[in-house]
């Protein structure tokens, strides 16, 4: 893939957040996702991950070089699409295993990091 | 001299492109007042482009996404018959341009430069992060840092402080 300063960030949300009445779901919104996976369809290339019994559909097939083990943790970014009835699947770009993350940790350095990128933002407007 | 100048400090992405960017030659960065060139980063690789002489890459820490570069140019130039140095340094450039793949968690620290306008880090070792738990790490490092020690200005600038007090001798 060639090098693009037009990709976004996925901005690293917990599954719980992608509820529809989230600022955070919406359709083609870049994310970055984590959870344990459920389920792998090899024929459709769609992935179950679940987190905190919230689970969400990622569609894997624009992914190379990474096998899919039911229960291991994995983490991917892409673009959330929407569907009708608010089914959403995050088209993949990257994915990875990370097998072996404290998902305790995760969540509470995720909040400290909000904070402080909104003191950060704040600041600036200052 | 600032001590964070010379240091690479640990920025989040966010952070590190909205650095104030003075135009000399070569430019200079500042961030909050403090003079910063060096930096790490811990994101995802979420694009690449390899050419002969270069590999280009993205960072995403989620905050933003950081163009780097890493220079073959030693490579170029070990075909041309170079020193023993300039060949150990070819293999290990050439190392880290193979490591770099796309969805891998990579640790970057390098000079920050400006390419078209844009800020980047013209990279100085890369490494893959096997550890999960590593850009978390780095996360709270990064505001730690911030909070602690980059958003402040060293006590020897700070004006009328008792390690620099006025040269005339007057109370300011």
């Amino acid at each position: 893939m060639a090098s693009s300063v037009n990709i976004k960030p996925g901005i690293p949300v917990v599954l719980q957040e992608l509820e529809p009445s989230s600022p955070l779901f919406k359709q083609g919104a870049s994310l970055r996702v984590t959870g344990k996976l459920q389920a792998y369809g090899v024929e459709t290339a769609i992935a179950v991950i679940t987190d905190g019994g919230v689970g969400l559909k990622i569609d894997t097939q624009h992914l190379r070089d990474i096998s899919f083990r039911i229960g291991s943790i994995y983490q991917f970014i892409g673009e959330l699409l929407i569907q009708p009835e608010n089914d959403a699947v995050l088209q993949a770009r990257v994915g990875r295993n990370v097998d072996g993350m404290d998902l305790n940790l995760y969540h509470q350095s995720l909040h400290l990091r909000r904070q402080f990128e909104l003191e950060l933002v704040n600041s600036k407007a200052n | 001299m600032d001590p964070i100048q010379t240091v690479h400090v640990k920025l989040m992405a966010s952070d590190l492109l909205s650095l104030t960017v003075w135009p000399s030659n070569p430019p200079c960065f500042t961030r909050k007042g403090r003079p910063v060139s060096r930096a790490e980063t811990v994101g995802m690789v979420v694009s690449h482009e390899r050419k002969d002489k270069f590999l280009r890459f993205l960072v995403d820490d989620g905050s933003g996404c950081i163009p780097c570069i890493l220079w073959l140019n030693h490579y170029c130039l070990t075909s041309h018959g170079g020193s023993a140095d300039l060949n150990l340094m070819a293999e290990m450039t050439l190392k880290q341009s193979e490591i770099v793949k796309l969805g891998e968690l990579v640790r970057v620290r390098g000079r920050i430069t400006i390419y078209r306008g844009m800020l980047q880090v013209t990279v100085r070792d890369v490494v893959v992060e096997r550890d999960p738990n590593a850009e978390l790490l780095h996360w709270l490092d990064c505001i730690r840092l911030a909070k602690q020690c980059y958003d402040f200005l060293p006590a020897v600038t700070l004006p009328g402080s008792v390690l620099n007090p006025p040269q005339d001798g007057s109370d300011r």
